[in-house]
C-alpha cells in the first residue's frame, strides 16, 4: 500500500504548468481519488503537476447568468457555503453528502470531474444542473457542456496536455424543482444507484440524470413517462440483476417525487 | 526527492521527501510520531486522520512533497488543547475505546465534529464520523463520548476550519524533533527498476468454471464475408488477437492453447495482463471457444475470461455473435467497485467487432454505436405540470 515512485511539480502559475502536463504528467489537486490509486499502484503516473492551487483555478466569478468556479474550489468550500451559489441550496447539500469532511476538505470540483467516476456527486448533480466545463491547454480554450465532456467510467473528453480550469454552473429560476437519491451502502461510500432530476420551467429544462452505471449517464431530457426511464435503464443494461434494478428504479422514482413534490428543494 | 518545508505541532521542518512518500509514513517513520495509526492506507478507515492547515485530512493520502508550507497537527499536537482534553475524558467515561487503534482518528475527527457543529445530535454524529471505522464495532460509546463533548457547547459559534491554521501547542512531542535544516535527508534509493515480468500462469481449466459472479458482455454483428472466410479467420489465433486493442500474442499459437499480453487504461489506472488460455473450436457448427486467464503483475490483480463465437450465414454475410464472460480480483476489482470495468469491457467488445469487420471486409469500420440518450419532450407532462405548479402558487 505504497505508491510507486513518481516526480512531483508544483507549478506557480497555470502557464508554468501546462507545459509539464503536455510533457504527459498527470494533473492532481486533492489527490483523495487519486491517493487511493497510487497506493494500490493501480495508477503509477512518472510525474504528478500540482494544479489545485493555481491561482487560475481558485478563482470564483458571480455573473448575472451563473457562477464559474475555478476547478480547485474544495467539496468542503462549497458544504459550507464559503463560496457563492447559484441553485438555491443544492451544491451545499450536494457537497454535504459527499464521502467524508477529512475528504472533503482536500478534494476539489474540478479533480472530481475530470477523474469522472460515474458513482461520484459532482459529475450526475451537474449534469444534471446543466453545467460548462472550461478546459485550458497551452493554445486553446474551448467550452462544452459536462454532459459531452464525461464519455464513460473514467474517460473524459480532455485532450492530451488540456487541463479542467473552471465550471461554469448556470443560475436556477426561482421556480426550480430539484430531486436528488443515492443508494449507498454505508454513509460515505460510493453509490450504488443514483438520480437526479431538475425541473426548471422557466428556463426550459427538464432533466434526468441516472448515475452509478458504471458507463456514462444516462441522460433524459423532458419530462419522462415511467415506461420511457424503463426503457433506458434496460438499454443500459441495468435491469438484468433483479436487485439493482430495484435500486436504479427507487432512486429514480423518490428523486422524481422529490422534484415534484411539495417541499421547495427536496 | 523534494525539499519541503513543512510544520509539525509548532514546530517548522525542513526535509527531503521521496514524493511517494505518504504523510502517515513521514510522521511515523521519520518524526516517530505514533499516534497517527495506518489502517487501510486507502483513504477508507480513517484511523490515519490529521489536521493539515487545522482542518481533518487523512495522512494516508496526503503526500508531504504536496504540503511544502502546510502546517501538520497530530494528535500529539493537541495534548494541551482543551477540546480534546474533553474529549478524552468524555472517551473514558463512556468507554469509547477498546483496542484503542482507531481512537487517534476517532478524536481528531470528534474535534472538528463538536467545533465545527455544536450540539450535533446523535444522527448528525453518526453521519459526520461514518468515514472512521472501528474494528471492535464500539460505536455506541464513541458516538455517546461525542454526544456528550457537542452537548455541554450547544450555542458556542461554530468553528469552521477548511485549512485554518490552529494555534500551536506548548507542548509537542516527548521525542525529540529536529529543527528546520537539521533533518536529515531521507535516503530513499532511487527506485529500482521494474522487476522481470512473472511467468505467464499456467492454464488450470477447472479454475475456469467456477467463475463466480463474472460480467456477461454479448455483441452481435454482421460482417460482408461468407461464412467459411470468416470461420478460416477465427481459426488464426494471431489475427483475432490483433483485433482486440492493446492486446497481442507473446508467442505463436498452435491453435489449441495461446499466451497473450494485454495492456488496458482506465482512467488515471493502467493494467497489463499476461496470461494464457486454451482454444476449442467445432467446425461442423461453427463455433468456438476461448477460455484464458492473466495476471497484472504489478498490480496483482487477475482476470479470467471465456469468449465463446457463433458463425451463422446471413445471405452473402456472416452473423457473428460474441460472448464474453470474465471475473475481476484484486486490487483492481477492490478499486472498481465490482464491475465498474463493465463500460471498458463494453467498448473493447465493440471496438473488437469494429476491427474483426473490417479485418474481414478490407473496409472501414462502422461508425460507433449511439450512446445511450434520452428520449423526446413529453409536452403533455411539463405542461400538466406547469398548471399544476401554478394553480398551486395562484
Amino acid at each position: 500500500m505504497k505508491a510507486a515512485a513518481f516526480d512531483y511539480h508544483r507549478p506557480a502559475t497555470l502557464a508554468a504548468a501546462l507545459p509539464l502536463l503536455a510533457g504527459g504528467a498527470r494533473p492532481v489537486s486533492g489527490a483523495q481519488s487519486l491517493g487511493p490509486m497510487l497506493n494500490l499502484r493501480l495508477a503509477r503516473p512518472a510525474a504528478l503537476v500540482e494544479v489545485g492551487r493555481l491561482p487560475e483555478l481558485r478563482r470564483v466569478e458571480e455573473r448575472p447568468e451563473g457562477v464559474l468556479y475555478g476547478a480547485g474550489i474544495t467539496h468542503a468550500e462549497f458544504e459550507d457555503r464559503a463560496v457563492p451559489d447559484p441553485t438555491g441550496g443544492i451544491l451545499p447539500a450536494i457537497a454535504h453528502g459527499i464521502a467524508y469532511r477529512a475528504v472533503r476538505n482536500r478534494g476539489t470540483l474540478g479533480g472530481s470531474l475530470a477523474h469522472a467516476d460515474p458513482a461520484a456527486d459532482w459529475p450526475v448533480t451537474l449534469t444534471a444542473l446543466g453545467a460548462i466545463v472550461h478546459l485550458t491547454a497551452p493554445t486553446r480554450h474551448r467550452e462544452m457542456p459536462l454532459r459531452d465532456f464525461l464519455r464513460g467510467a473514467f474517460d473524459t473528453a480532455l485532450g492530451e496536455g488540456e487541463i479542467l480550469a473552471g465550471v461554469f454552473v448556470p443560475r436556477l429560476s426561482p421556480q426550480a424543482r430539484w430531486g436528488y437519491r443515492k443508494s449507498c451502502r454505508k454513509v460515505g461510500e460510493f453509490a450504488e444507484a443514483m438520480a437526479a432530476v431538475l425541473l426548471d420551467p422557466p428556463r426550459g429544462v427538464a432533466r434526468l440524470v441516472i448515475g452509478a452505471t458504471e458507463a456514462r449517464h444516462i441522460v433524459l431530457e423532458g419530462l419522462q413517462t415511467l415506461d420511457s426511464v424503463e426503457a433506458a435503464l434496460a438499454g443500459a443494461g441495468l435491469t438484468e440483476d433483479p436487485a439493482r434494478a430495484r435500486l436504479f428504479r427507487t432512486v429514480v422514482r423518490e428523486a422524481l417525487a422529490a422534484a415534484t413534490g411539495e417541499g421547495a428543494h427536496a | 526527492m523534494n525539499r519541503v518545508t513543512i510544520e509539525v505541532n509548532g514546530r517548522v521542518l525542513a526535509a527531503e521527501v521521496a514524493p511517494r512518500q505518504h504523510l502517515g509514513d513521514f510522521l511515523r517513520e521519520e518524526l516517530l510520531l505514533t499516534a497517527t495509526h495506518l489502517g487501510c492506507e486507502h483513504g477508507v478507515c480513517g484511523a490515519c486522520t490529521v489536521l493539515i492547515d487545522g482542518a481533518p485530512a487523512r495522512s494516508c493520502i496526503a503526500f508531504p512533497a504536496m504540503l511544502d508550507g502546510a502546517k501538520i497537527t497530530t494528535l500529539e499536537g493537541l495534548s494541551d488543547d482543551p477540546v480534546t482534553a474533553e474529549l478524552r475524558a468524555a472517551f473514558t467515561a463512556e468507554h469509547g475505546l477498546q483496542c484503542g487503534f482507531c481512537t487517534p482518528g476517532m478524536l481528531i475527527m470528534a474535534r472538528d465534529i463538536v467545533l465545527r457543529r455544536p450540539g450535533a445530535d446523535e444522527e448528525a454524529i453518526r453521519h459526520e464520523l461514518a468515514g472512521n471505522l472501528c474494528r471492535c464495532t464500539g460505536y455506541v460509546g464513541i458516538v455517546r463520548a461525542v454526544r456528550a463533548v457537542a452537548a455541554a457547547r450547544a450555542g458556542l459559534p461554530a468553528e469552521v476550519t477548511r485549512g485554518l491554521p490552529v494555534p500551536a501547542p506548548a507542548y509537542v512531542s516527548p521525542l525529540a524533533l529536529p529543527e528546520a535544516g537539521a533533518l536529515a535527508p531521507a535516503g530513499r534509493a532511487a527506485p529500482a527498476a521494474a522487476p522481470p515480468s512473472a511467468p505467464p500462469p499456467s492454464v488450470d481449466e477447472k479454475s475456469l468454471e467456477t467463475l463466480k459472479n463474472p460480467v456477461r458482455l454479448e455483441q452481435r454483428f454482421t460482417v460482408p464475408a461468407g461464412v467459411g472466410a470468416v470461420w478460416d479467420f477465427f481459426q488464426r489465433p494471431e489475427a483475432v488477437v490483433a483485433c482486440l486493442p492493446g492486446a497481442r500474442l507473446v508467442a505463436p499459437s498452435d491453435g489449441t492453447r495461446f499466451e497473450a499480453e494485454m495492456t488496458v487504461k482506465l482512467g488515471p489506472m493502467q493494467a497489463a495482463f499476461r496470461g494464457a488460455g486454451t482454444i476449442a473450436a467445432d467446425a461442423a457448427s461453427y463455433t468456438g471457444t476461448l477460455r484464458g486467464q492473466g495476471v497484472d503483475s504489478r498490480s496483482a490483480s487477475r482476470v479470467q475470461a471465456e469468449l465463446v463465437y457463433r458463425l451463422e450465414p446471413a445471405g452473402v454475410a456472416t452473423a457473428v455473435h460474441v460472448d464474453i464472460a470474465y471475473a475481476l480480483q484484486g486490487p483492481l476489482a477492490q478499486m472498481s467497485r465490482g464491475a465498474i470495468a463493465r463500460d471498458l469491457a463494453g467498448r473493447l467488445t465493440v471496438a473488437f467487432a469494429q476491427n474483426l469487420a473490417a479485418a474481414l471486409a478490407g473496409a472501414g469500420a462502422p461508425a460507433a454505436p449511439a450512446p445511450l440518450d434520452g428520449g423526446g419532450l413529453l409536452l403533455a407532462m411539463v405542461k400538466d405540470w406547469l398548471g399544476r405548479l401554478f394553480r398551486r402558487r395562484g
